[in-house]
């Protein structure tokens, strides 16, 4: 009895170190027959994670490679991303921005300078580290002001006393003026574009600003940008209840009629159905701007320290994205992106990417400097600023800019 | 020599996991707080002694979460022990509903802190905001998630809905190990309940002391999941506990070097207390 108890145990040890050897072994990329390696997705557009998912499928019931798909996870992703890519178990494919983020991660690209459709990315978009291309851009964006046609006529909304004046009269109708919302980048990250794109150089201001030689709260374009604030602070519903959800809700069922957002949102808004109102995007007007800011978001990059059969799948998979018209399709159908490629033609664009694409064939625009930002000070820096900006009533514009200017000077440390 | 072979065999696949998993990173872990670097294996570590030491005392941020975890950890100490030590009580008084009552008031632990902390962010928030604008009590019934001293309670209120239950278990077995002899013969003697409680259950409830006011403690120190899904430190990084600091420091700014070193001086500290707490509250245990 005594000696059967002990093999027992010693099964169960064996079973044990088989599992933990089992467990250790990780996805395996292995090559069947003709098909590719099966490949990883990981992005930062919460707006397209359903239509990319439903691509991938389709491009596996296509080419019968498999494609698996990683939720995206908006403020964290590129926490997620460093995590996973040091760590080894980094995505085939993933996106990055451009500037500094770009940067960071130079080291895990995969060059992408001889691929077919390298060629047709429009002029000057693409990624390129060191000359080489490394990232093809998800699209060209837009942001501004998106508004209800019904509510708002954009004649109205010039400078800073029409727009208070406007943010009032909404108030006492008891509707928004005007909604951002409680997360970092549609709280301050974009808004806080227009004062750093309006400047004469906006990359050379920024340096500048790294290294202390100009302050926000000194220059003008900031100052009067702290008054917009404090008009919606004072008149609009308090960003920091709204979630982005709420934000569009909001927006499509009429209870708001502005919010700071970009083409991106229409997504979100098709999936209330059919509005019965029109809409459009409008630049925000700060020191009479009238342009929107126009700019790539993200880049498709793929994972050079991946393994060579998942490069190679990942490669097949961009190729497919690009040139095939399921691919095309998707990319100016089903994600709404205003196309960056020659190739794909820009026809029913959404009200909002109209606009953008306007924007960006007449080349009123103004350019994302935001891009240029020390990596991750919208989220860990500029976001608290602005939360506290707008929990503490008694906290003045001024205050608020020297609070950024403190931050700034702290991340860059 | 044919039992040690046995020992070994069975406790060698626990002390592999345990050092693979525990002691090589945390050896790993004492080395990387004396570098300097941004977590891409491609940049350079430089090397730069008991500078980030230095530098972590002079954090504000890392101060004042410091500040705030050792406030949440009291208040959750107290909170938890006093509602298990009252639930465990209740529960082994007698009544009929003890058995479902002893398992609805487990079940909180179950449920993972992410998913809890979800549950209670939508209560919080959006569940507070309507009851206070329907019933008209918007002095109790509002944004809780947006004041910083609520955010404290409300994560003091979710940890305690987490761990009660937890507690009140080893508190019931506490209190079905004392003897009944010993309070009958009390009783006899002409105790109250009062003084039954207190003269006898607590002291003989010692043992299930020393193990729930560490596990509360150690558990309330490195709180982390809950903090993440309720507040997410907000607002304003006033409800970041130490955990979230360390977290944000090394995966948000990219200073693994700095965020290790304060990883370090985190894991002292909290050892330093419940090895603390360990020793004074084991003395105090009586033997029956």
């Amino acid at each position: 009895m005594v000696k059967g108890k002990k093999l027992l145990v010693l099964l169960a040890v064996v079973a044990i170190i088989a599992l933990v050897a089992a467990c250790s072994g990780g996805n395996k990329g292995t090559a069947n027959e003709g098909k590719l390696a099966k490949i990883s997705i990981f992005q930062s557009k919460v707006e397209i994670a359903e239509q990319l998912e439903a691509l991938a499928q389709q491009y596996t019931k296509e080419t019968g490679n498999e494609v698996e798909v990683w939720g995206s996870v908006g403020d964290a992703y590129i926490t997620q991303l460093q995590a996973k890519l040091t760590a080894n178990q980094g995505p085939s494919i993933f996106s990055i921005g451009y500037g500094s983020e770009a940067e960071t991660f130079k080291s895990y690209y995969y060059d992408l300078s001889n691929e077919p459709y390298v060629k047709d990315i429009a002029p000057n978009m693409a990624l390129e580290i060191d000359g080489k291309v490394v990232g093809v851009p998800y699209g060209v964006e837009g942001f501004g002001l998106v508004y209800n046609k019904n509510l708002v006529n954009p004649a109205d909304v010039r400078d800073l006393d029409s727009f208070t004046a406007l943010l009032k009269s909404f108030k006492d109708q008891g509707k928004n003026g005007f909604s951002l919302s409680q997360e970092a980048y549609f709280l301050i990250g974009h808004i806080l574009n227009t004062p750093f794109a309006l400047q004469p150089d906006p990359q050379d201001f920024i340096e500048q600003l790294n290294s202390g030689k100009v302050k926000m709260a000194e220059t003008k374009e900031f100052q009067e940008f702290a008054r917009f604030l404090e008009a919606i602070r004072e008149y609009a519903v308090n960003p920091m209840e709204i979630t982005y959800d709420k934000q569009m809700g909001d927006f499509a069922t009429g209870k708001t009629a502005i919010v700071h957002q970009g083409n991106w949102s229409y997504g979100m808004l098709a999936d209330f159905g059919d509005l019965d109102f029109e809409y459009g995007m409008m630049p925000f007007p700060l020191m009479g701007n009238d342009k929107i800011a126009v700019g790539q978001a993200s880049n498709w990059v793929i994972n050079g320290k991946a393994k060579p059969e998942e490069i190679e799948a990942a490669r097949a998979f961009l190729n497919w994205l690009f040139t095939s018209e399921t691919g095309k399709n998707a990319i100016v159908n089903e994600f709404k992106f205003v196309p960056a490629m020659t190739t794909i033609k820009a026809e029913n664009l959404d009200p909002l990417s109209q606009a953008v694409y306007d924007a960006t064939q007449s080349g009123d625009t103004i350019p994302w400097a935001m891009n240029f930002f020390p990596q991750g000070i919208i989220v860990n820096d500029l976001a608290p600023a602005a939360q506290e900006f707008f929990l503490n009533p008694g906290m003045t514009g001024e205050q608020f800019l020297k609070k950024l200017d403190e931050v700034w000077a702290n991340a860059v440390k | 020599m044919k039992n040690i072979a046995w020992y070994a065999l069975f406790t060698f696949p626990l002390l592999f996991i345990f050092t693979t998993v525990v002691i090589i990173p945390f050896v790993i872990g004492i080395a990387y707080s004396f570098i300097e670097w941004d977590g891409i294996p491609a940049n350079p570590k430089v090397f730069v002694g008991f500078e980030n030491y230095v530098a972590l005392f002079s954090d504000q941020r890392f101060l004042a979460s410091a500040g705030i975890t050792v406030l949440f950890t009291l208040l959750s100490l107290i909170a938890v022990n006093v509602l298990g030590l009252l639930f465990s009580l209740m529960v082994t008084s007698g009544l009929k509903t003890s058995n479902s009552a002893r398992t609805m008031l487990f079940m909180p632990n179950l449920i993972g802190g992410l998913i809890l902390g979800y549950i209670w962010q939508f209560i919080f928030t959006d569940a507070f905001k309507m009851i206070g604008e329907t019933t008209g009590w918007s002095g109790f019934f509002f944004n809780w998630l947006l004041d910083p001293q609520y955010a404290l309670i409300a994560l003091v209120v979710v940890f305690t809905w987490q761990m009660a239950g937890y507690t009140m278990v080893i508190y019931i077995a506490g209190i079905q190990g004392i003897p009944d002899d010993v309070l009958e013969a009390a009783w006899v003697d002409g105790a109250n309940a009062w003084q039954r409680l207190t003269r006898i259950k607590f002291p003989l409830l010692m043992p299930s002391f020393t193990i729930c006011l560490f596990l509360s403690l150690s558990g309330a120190f490195k709180i982390y999941d809950v903090n993440l899904s309720l507040t997410n430190g907000g607002p304003v990084n006033k409800t970041e506990m130490f955990a979230m600091n360390i977290f944000n420091e090394i995966f948000g700014y990219g200073h693994y070097g700095l965020g290790q070193a304060k990883a370090i001086v985190f894991f002292l500290i909290v050892a330093l207390i419940t090895l603390t707490q360990v020793i004074l509250t084991k003395r105090r245990e009586v033997q029956m």
